[in-house]
């Protein structure tokens, strides 16, 4: 060999040194320092939500010096894409946030969860401090998965000056609020304002819907991928009653290029009477509209199949990753952010209810929220919003679906004819 | 057996780009149709075989169709737009008359190519927002409000919404690359068409374009593939929506992999996108005869 070929040798040999180095990824370095190191994935990356975690998060390692706690944020939005990916990769959080719902069981199934059940019976004070329809949407063949941080529903917010104006009352019936809708469209009112760029705004009418027109036990088999059908006439009904309500123009005009915080603010700004919102969102329609606002749950709808008094709604809360080296570790950073302080913290500082017992009251959150909770205790359950709960297919299809209802370029019964088909091919898919 | 010899260390001097292309590009493409003959999603370590059954099902798939259009429509306009947009810009800015003031043309024609892609995708959702977006506005000052519309909220023009932009953001960049060429054109050839009394027109056709040809061929093979390989745009701007009337092969592939756990549906789509470009780029080296430049 020539001195030229030794040396390209030796140059290739470096080059292929530089190329395996970028392939094994810095690993944990505090480990050498003897902590343990516990990564933390949360969903609120928002500069108003992120110091609450922070805080908690400091609170915790000062009390466990031993614990390093590394927390990262992914705003809801892309996390539901993110997670995916992450958990598939090599560097797995131990600690991770999800939906309840099919969006967690899809996870249990692919043994990415670990089973937090033998925890929670251990201590049996932890998880009888759980109001219980939080727990129980995280459960997967009766063993729990997830440990709710909130407590979200959904609910019809009413701008209090324009009902006043008109005379309207909090609507018990869906024939009074349609006659509602009906008299502020006549007086020139906008009556619903609904922003369905991100289409899992219309997802939450029609979660309702489908709740109030379709039997639960009927629902829930059809929420199962391993036995869905979406055959029941219920299904059509939600749509066509979602599509009415556009038809007959009680929402906001151009809903589909509207973004859910631009119509927020539109409804701010009193530009509208009603706005379908969340119970988390409720403190910043403190904020802007100063308790000139009231609200009232989906009214029931007569001669609707399924169940009336449910509410929309859902707790969010965090899985433990199977492939964790410290679950005793992770738990214990759960119970410490499930703790009753920190709950009632998290209603204090962030305005959201928590589903610790006792930790949101009257006195620290607002009125309507801590009403809202109450609201959450007299019903009879949550339905989970349904792009969570179903299979990822099967809420697609029901996704792109919501904004061609909206436009007319489809009907109810074509997009329930092929909601079937997805719910088929998913049922093959999940022997 | 000298040839050998060099032959042998010429080898050498290639095989280390050989080696990163093989493992970089080759092998993930070879990976990639292994990969789109199982289920499976990138959270579960389980795989099911499944043959060819994803190509089938892409095949009967509405949205592969949609998507098909939609990129062929990318294409198509790209085509006319950037390249033949872009040349009549070119032309015009080595005109005489105008030549003074090209800097600056330049600089202006070139500034949207040079902005993210997310910051132009949020900027045209605003200017597009049917409320308060500049471009209902725009119509309503004119007088034509009964042009003004929900751009991107109606599955009937949010395509067409996605794919300006495109054009208003690429025109320059491919006006600026067949400046270049324009420039390495010898003047005598236009003194000569001066002479003669051709019009700029014809001096346009018979030697401007002539003599840029080989640009012109990458230009095409450039936007045609990119409209092929579109993703960003339409993700940032629609999402594919509303419904999936906007959906591109990219944002297809995207969603079956990331929103609906089909890691090998996403395959297959990866593989015939892969296929389709390839087909149009060999398509495209045999009609212009190219490989003389460039």
């Amino acid at each position: 060999m020539s001195k030229k070929t030794k040396l390209l040798f030796v140059a290739m040999l470096l080059f292929a040194l530089v190329l395996a180095g970028c392939s094994s990824s810095s690993s944990t370095t505090e480990e050498g320092s003897g902590k343990i190191v516990l990564k933390f994935l949360h969903k609120w990356p928002e500069p108003e939500n992120h110091p609450y975690f922070d805080q908690v998060v400091k609170e915790f390692e000062k009390q466990h010096p031993n614990i390093v706690i590394k927390t990262d944020a992914i705003a809801d939005g892309p996390i539901k894409d993110k997670l995916r990916v992450i958990l598939g990769g090599n560097d797995v959080p131990d600690i991770f946030f999800s939906w309840s719902g099919e969006f967690a069981r899809k996870f249990v199934r692919a043994g990415a969860a670990l089973d937090l059940t033998p925890y929670l019976n251990k201590d049996t004070a932890w998880r009888d401090s759980f109001i219980p329809s939080s727990l129980q949407p995280f459960q997967t063949d009766g063993k729990n998965y997830g440990i709710p941080l909130d407590l979200d529903a959904k609910y019809f917010v009413y701008n209090k000056s324009i009902f006043k104006k008109y005379n309207l009352q909090e609507p018990k019936t869906w024939d009074e609020f349609l006659q509602e809708l009906d008299t502020l469209k006549q007086n020139g009112v906008t009556p619903i304002i609904f922003g369905n760029q991100d289409p899992w705004a219309a997802i939450h009418y029609l979660t309702g819907f489908n709740q109030k027109l379709v039997p639960q036990d009927v629902r829930m088999k059809d929420y199962n991928p391993k036995t869905g059908e979406f055959t029941d006439p219920g299904y059509v009904q939600a749509l066509q009653m979602f599509v009415d309500l556009n038809k007959k123009g009680y929402f906001m005009k151009n809903a589909n290029s509207t973004s859910h915080d631009m119509a927020k603010q539109l409804f701010f700004a009193g530009k509208g009477a009603m706005f379908y919102l969340e119970l988390v969102e409720f403190p910043d329609v403190e904020k802007a509209m100063k308790g000139n606002w009231g609200f009232f749950p989906m009214p029931a709808i007569t001669g609707g199949k399924g169940d009336q008094s449910m509410i929309t709604g859902a707790p969010d809360g965090f899985l433990v990753s199977s492939k964790t080296k410290h679950p005793k570790e992770a738990i214990e950073f759960l119970k410490f952010l499930t703790s009753k302080e920190n709950g009632s913290k998290l209603t204090t500082q962030l305005g959201w209810p928590s589903p610790v017992k006792g930790a949101t009251t009257a006195q620290n959150a607002i009125k309507q929220v801590a009403e809202g909770v109450d609201g959450l205790n007299k019903a009879d359950g949550m339905a989970i919003w349904l792009d969570t709960d179903v299979n990822a297919k099967v809420a697609d299809s029901y996704l792109s679906n919501a904004q061609l209802l909206l436009d007319g370029t489809k009907k109810p019964e074509q997009v329930m004819k092929e909601i079937q088909k997805v719910a088929k091919q998913v049922q093959s898919e999940s022997e | 057996m000298k040839t050998l010899r060099y032959n042998r260390i010429a080898i050498l001097y290639i095989l280390p780009a050989f080696l990163l292309i093989l493992s970089f590009v080759f092998l993930p493409i070879v990976y990639n149709l292994y990969n789109s003959m199982f289920r499976w999603s990138s959270f579960d370590a389980a795989k099911t075989f499944v043959g060819f059954n994803y190509y089938g099902r892409l095949f009967k798939d509405p949205v592969f169709y949609i998507s098909l259009k939609n990129n062929s429509l990318y294409a198509v306009i790209s085509l006319v737009f950037q390249v033949g947009g872009g040349l009549v810009i070119a032309a015009v800015m080595e005109d005489k008359l105008i030549r003074k003031f090209q800097p600056f043309f330049r600089t202006v024609f070139f500034i949207p190519s040079v902005i993210s892609i997310a910051v132009v995708g949020l900027m045209w959702q605003l200017l597009y927002n049917p409320e308060i977006g500049l471009v209902n506005g725009f119509l309503h000052a004119i007088g034509h409000s009964r042009w003004a519309h929900s751009w991107l909220g109606d599955s009937n023009t949010a395509i067409f919404a996605v794919i300006f932009v495109s054009q208003w953001q690429y025109t320059g960049y491919m006006a600026m690359l067949f400046l270049i060429s324009m420039q390495k054109i010898p003047a005598e050839y236009y003194e000569a068409a001066m002479i003669d009394g051709a019009s700029k027109i014809k001096t346009f056709l018979k030697i401007t374009i002539p003599q840029i040809r080989e640009m012109i061929l990458v230009g095409t093979v450039i936007t045609v593939i990119g409209a092929f390989k579109v993703f960003d745009e339409v993700y940032v701007m629609t999402g594919g929506g509303p419904g999936r009337s906007t959906e591109v092969l990219g944002t297809m592939l995207y969603r079956a992999a990331f929103r609906n756990d089909e890691m090998g549906y996403a395959s297959a789509i990866g593989t015939v996108i892969f296929i389709i470009t390839l087909i149009l780029s060999l398509l495209q080296m045999k009609l212009g005869k190219s490989g003389q430049e460039v």
